[in-house]
C-alpha cells in the first residue's frame, strides 16, 4: 500500500543573489519536502545553507525559479506563509541594554498570527510560558533578554519560534551556543515535535548533533545541493569523500 | 509667582504639556526605530513648507504640515528603493529642504512678513499659542496614542528586530512608513513650542532619559511622555521666572534631566 505524502515545500530551480553581488549565493536549487519530514542541511561555511533557509521563508528574494510553501507561491503570499513558519536565525545576539524581557520576545512569535489590532490574550501568555517551561527558561521570563547568556538567548529564540505553533520549523545552527545538556534537551524537544508531525529543517555544519528521527540529509557546497541522501547514504558520503572535513570544520 | 490666571500663560502651559506628551511618546519610536534624523529633516521640511506658504500667500502652518507630510511620505519608499536606511535618506533630504526654503524665501514678496514667521518656526513661540493650536495638539496626541496603542504589538516587534518581525509575517515596511509620517506631523506641530532648531531635543531627550531607568519598553513608552510633559512645563516656568526664551529653557531643562539620569541610572551600577 502506498502512503500518500503531502508536499509542504517545493523549490524549483531557485537561485538567490545577494545585493551588490554577481555570483548567486545559491543556484539552481531543487528541493521537495513532505509534511512531517526532518531534514538536516549540512555543508561548510559559505555553502549557502543560511541563504537557502532565508529564501524558503521569503526574507531573501530569489532571482530565478519558484518556491511553493503550503501550496502557495512564496512571492505572492510571503507574509501569510511566514506567519506559519517558525524561524530561528543563526547567532542571534541581543545588546545588553535592549528593553525587552525574555517573555516579550517569546510572545512576539505569535504576533504575525494574531492579525492587526488584536492583542495577545492570557491564553497566548500561558502558551508562551508553557514553551519557556518546556525549554527550562520559565524563570527567565521577566529578565531583560540582553542580560541573558548566549545559550539562554538561543533558547528564547527557539521558544519564540515554537510559541508560534508553526507548521514548518526552520532552525539555523540552533545548537551553536548550547551546552551539551541543553543541546540534548533541545534535540529531545525537536524530536518530540517532529514525532507529532512538525516539518523541520535544521541547518548545521556539525552533524554530531544529529537527531535520530532524521531520515534525510541535504549536503550543500558552493551554493548547490550536491547530495540529497538518506542517513545511511550520507554516512557513506562522509566516510568515503573529502566532504566530511568540510562539514565538520 | 507664575501668573497662572492669565489665559495666555494657561494656554502656554497646556500647550507645553501636550507637546511634551506628544514628543515624548513619539521619541521612543524615533530612538528604537533609529529615525533620529527625522526631527531635523522634517522640521526643515516644515520650514520649507512655511516659506512656500508665505511666498504663495497661503497659511504657513498648513503649508508646513502639507510639505512635511509629503516629505515624510516619500522617505520610506525612497529608502527601500535606494536600499538604504531611512535615516540616511532623511540626512540627504535635510539639506534639500533647506535649499528649497532658501529658494522660497528668495521668491517671497515681503521680507518683513518672512522675518516674523520664520522666527516663530525657527525658535518657537509658545506664548502665541491660541485655542486652535491647543485643540490641534490635543487631537493629534489622541490620534497618535490610539494608533500606537492599536498597532503596539507590530511596532513593539519591529522595535525589537525588524528582520524577525518580517519573519513573523509583519508588514514592516508599512509600519516604518507610518511611523515616519506620524513623526512628520508631530514635528511640524511642535514647531510653535520650541521651533525647528530645538525640536530635536524634545523628541530625543525624554525617551533617552526614560531608557536610563527602565528595562521594559512598555514602561518606557509611558514614562517618556511624562518626562516630556514635565520638562516642557518646567522649561516654560523657568522662562517666565528668568524672562528667557521658552524653547531654550525647555531644552536646557530637558538636557539637564538627561545628564542627571545618566549619573543616577541603575543600569550603570554594578553589584
Amino acid at each position: 500500500m502506498s502512503i500518500h505524502k503531502e508536499v509542504i515545500l517545493k523549490i524549483e530551480n531557485v537561485s538567490t543573489v545577494y545585493e551588490g553581488e554577481r555570483k548567486p549565493a545559491i543556484k539552481d536549487i531543487n528541493l521537495t519536502v513532505n509534511v512531517g519530514e526532518l531534514i538536516y542541511i549540512v555543508g561548510p561555511n559559505g555553502a549557502g545553507k543560511t541563504t537557502l533557509l532565508e529564501t524558503i521563508n521569503g526574507l531573501l528574494p530569489y532571482i530565478k525559479g519558484r518556491v511553493f510553501v503550503f501550496g502557495m507561491d512564496l512571492q505572492k503570499n510571503g507574509r501569510k506563509i511566514r506567519s506559519r513558519i517558525g524561524y530561528v536565525p543563526q547567532d542571534f545576539m541581543v545588546e545588553p541594554d535592549e528593553p525587552f524581557t525574555a517573555l516579550d520576545v517569546v510572545l512576539m512569535g505569535l504576533y504575525g498570527k494574531l492579525g492587526l489590532i488584536a492583542k495577545p490574550t492570557n491564553n497566548d501568555v500561558d502558551k508562551a510560558y508553557r514553551v519557556m517551561k518546556l525549554l527550562g527558561i520559565e524563570d527567565l521570563a521577566k529578565r531583560p533578554i540582553g542580560k541573558l547568556s548566549g545559550g539562554q538567548q538561543q533558547k528564547v529564540m527557539i521558544a519564540r519560534a515554537l510559541a508560534k505553533e508553526p507548521e514548518i520549523l526552520l532552525l539555523d545552527e540552533p545548537f551553536s551556543n548550547l551546552d551539551p545538556k541543553s543541546r540534548e534537551m533541545v534535540i529531545s524537544i525537536i524530536k518530540n515535535l517532529n514525532d507529532h508531525g512538525l516539518t523541520t529543517l535544521i541547518v548545521t555544519h556539525d552533524i554530531k548533533s544529529i537527531i535520530e528521527n532524521c531520515r534525510r540529509i541535504v549536503i550543500m557546497m558552493d551554493g548547490r545541493i550536491i547530495a540529497d541522501a538518506s542517513m545511511n547514504e550520507a554516512k557513506r558520503i562522509f566516510e568515503y569523500s573529502t566532504f566530511h572535513t568540510h562539514v565538520y570544520l | 509667582m507664575i501668573p497662572l490666571d492669565f489665559p495666555i500663560i494657561q494656554r502656554a502651559l497646556i500647550g507645553s504639556i501636550l507637546a511634551g506628551l506628544l514628543t515624548g511618546l513619539v521619541g521612543v519610536f524615533i530612538i528604537r526605530m533609529k529615525l533620529t534624523s527625522s526631527s531635523f529633516c522634517l522640521s526643515h521640511a516644515a520650514f520649507a513648507g512655511a516659506a512656500l506658504g508665505i511666498t504663495l500667500s497661503l497659511n504657513p502652518l498648513s503649508m508646513a504640515l502639507i510639505f512635511s507630510a509629503i516629505i515624510a511620505s516619500i522617505i520610506g519608499p525612497v529608502a527601500d528603493k535606494a536600499k538604504l536606511h531611512a535615516d540616511i535618506i532623511m540626512s540627504i533630504t535635510f539639506p534639500l529642504n533647506m535649499a528649497l526654503a532658501f529658494i522660497f524665501i528668495t521668491l517671497a514678496p515681503s521680507v518683513s512678513q518672512l522675518t516674523g514667521e520664520f522666527t516663530t518656526i525657527l525658535w518657537g513661540s509658545v506664548l502665541s499659542m491660541d485655542i486652535n493650536d491647543i485643540a490641534i495638539l490635543a487631537i493629534i496626541l489622541l490620534v497618535t496614542t490610539i494608533v500606537f496603542y492599536l498597532l503596539w504589538k507590530e511596532f513593539f516587534s519591529i522595535m525589537f528586530n525588524k528582520m524577525m518581525a518580517e519573519a513573523d509575517g509583519i508588514n514592516t515596511k508599512f509600519f516604518v512608513y507610518l511611523a515616519i509620517f506620524i513623526i512628520g506631523i508631530v514635528v511640524t506641530l511642535s514647531l510653535k513650542l520650541v521651533g525647528g532648531l530645538l525640536v530635536f531635543a524634545l523628541l530625543v531627550n525624554p525617551a533617552s532619559t526614560a531608557f536610563q531607568f527602565l528595562h521594559e519598553l512598555k514602561k518606557i513608552v509611558i514614562l517618556s511622555p511624562l518626562i516630556g510633559a514635565a520638562t516642557c512645563a518646567a522649561g516654560l516656568i523657568l522662562s517666565l521666572f528668568l524672562n528667557w526664551p521658552v524653547g531654550a529653557c525647555i531644552v536646557m531643562i530637558s538636557t539637564l534631566c538627561f545628564a542627571i539620569s545618566v549619573f543616577l541610572s541603575p543600569k550603570r551600577k554594578r553589584g
